[in-house]
């Protein structure tokens, strides 16, 4: 994903405070919405075809990723159809349960809002959206934190990888692989974890670490900045209070009458 | 010069366990000097190099680098000149890209922007890996890490280098290149290995 970040469109150039602002302004209005909402949910897909288009990510590759991530989704939707039977909506003769209306609505949510989020991680790099996150006034350990977690996360999962090969080539007829070994092998990691968290703080201390990451400025919040964020956030309130799709459905069965 | 040197009287450290790493330890490195600590493995080499960059201090006997002994108010003056690099390079890349690598320790120590940015291009020409200035470190081969990780230290333009062990891990190719690189320098060097040719 971070590679994909490393492109030179137009999009890419935008500092990342403004993206990561309109994103967050963008998740905001879509979550704001009530229960039932379906219809007003549409016009907001703009966003992250836009973000995907123009910030040239392959789209397969994003909605492979939703697909990983929507059992989650499924999960705190699915019960909705059992509970909630109340016909609100009629097609021709079947009645729709709110539940699955609900229920659609919020896997229409869960698209928008991740694909977004994404897309966003493409077109601008984790480690810009940390500093963006810290530039923007959030607690710098949290910056900190997050960047810290990013870069060391594929250590940490190579590490893990090779200790679970290394219990694999010793284990014979399911013996070995049990709980059993879980245990110790988790603690191993941990003490591990700890010995390497030491040895990058000495590195850090010694190349002059005194607590604030200092990072060279790229980017500049300029009048680019602020037009993107402000015509994508005039558009998000538009969608967000006037019916597009029920304006648009009545004009076009207006023409016809 | 005189202001370069390293030297050790009676140096000896015992860790909180118990194993008594380092035992009365004294010797005299000057400037542009190049000396290979070579020892077998758990003979002290780390313990001592850990010494020379002030994260440990001396148990008993005295350590000088430059003009300062290692206490504990000399530490950071000392680590300003003194430039480390570890065995394992993923700990000593731990920014997101190999640019903010390279100028962390420049930033750190207070540099001008233009600075900087002149110094991380210069000394990663001078390791050869220009080209990866904007990859994130991550993603580097074994070789191109090892690279940048000497090059965030040469950024701190330091009179002693240290390393650990720099050829382990290297295939023959990036392992011969890496000692060419190092005859190039004109630092004072310290470097645990065991790598008998390299040494």
């Amino acid at each position: 994903m971070d590679l994909l970040s490393y492109q030179d469109t137009p999009l890419h150039k935008i500092d990342p405070r403004a993206k990561l602002i309109t994103a967050l302004f963008f998740i905001l209005t879509v979550v704001s919405f009530g229960k039932y909402e379906i219809s007003m949910l549409v016009p907001f897909i703009f966003f992250p075809v836009y973000l995907l288009t123009s910030g040239n990510i392959p789209v397969v590759y994003i909605l492979k990723k939703i697909l990983y991530v929507s059992p989650f989704a499924v999960m705190i939707g699915v019960f909705n159809p059992f509970f909630d039977q109340g016909v609100i909506l009629q097609v021709g003769n079947t009645g729709i349960p709110g539940g699955w209306i609900s229920f659609l609505s919020i896997m229409m949510r869960f698209a928008l809002t991740v694909s977004t989020a994404l897309a966003l991680i493409s077109c601008t790099g984790f480690n810009n959206i940390c500093f963006a996150i810290n530039r923007l006034g959030a607690p710098k350990i949290f910056a900190v934190q997050l960047l810290f977690l990013y870069r060391y996360i594929f250590v940490l999962a190579e590490e893990a990888a090779r200790m679970v090969r290394a219990r694999n080539l010793r284990s014979f007829d399911g013996k070995g692989k049990g709980i059993k070994t879980y245990g110790p092998m988790l603690g191993n990691l941990l003490l591990r974890t700890i010995n390497r968290a030491e040895r990058i703080h000495l590195a850090m201390i010694c190349r002059g670490f005194d607590g604030n990451i200092r990072i060279m400025k790229k980017y500049k919040f300029g009048l680019r900045e602020l037009l993107f964020v402000a015509s994508w956030g005039s558009l998000f309130l538009l969608f967000r209070f006037v019916n597009i799709p029920q304006f648009a459905g009545n004009f076009i069965t207006g023409l016809f009458v | 010069m005189s202001h370069h040197i390293v030297q050790a009287e009676n140096l000896a450290y015992t860790y909180p366990d118990g194993n008594n790493a380092l035992k009365n330890i004294s010797f005299l490195i000057t400037h542009g000097e190049s000396v290979a600590i070579v020892g077998a493995n758990g003979a002290g080499k780390s313990t001592l190099l850990m010494h020379l960059n002030g994260h440990l201090l001396p148990g008993k006997g005295s350590l000088r680098i430059g003009d300062f002994p290692l206490t504990k108010e000399t530490v950071h003056n000392i680590r300003r000149s003194v430039g480390m690099v570890f065995q394992d390079s993923d700990d000593q890349l731990f920014m997101p890209t190999v640019y903010d690598d390279v100028a962390f320790g420049p930033l750190n120590m207070g540099l001008p922007a233009d600075v900087v940015n002149e110094r991380v291009k210069s000394t990663l020409e001078t390791v050869g890996v220009l080209h990866l200035i904007n990859r994130p470190t991550h993603r580097l081969s074994g070789g191109e890490k090892r690279s940048v990780a000497i090059a965030t230290v040469l950024s701190m333009s330091p009179d002693i280098l240290v390393m650990d062990e720099p050829t382990s891990n290297l295939d023959p190719k990036a392992r011969r290149r890496l000692i060419n690189l190092l005859k190039s320098f004109k630092h004072t060097k310290i470097i645990a290995t065991h790598d008998l040719d390299g040494a």
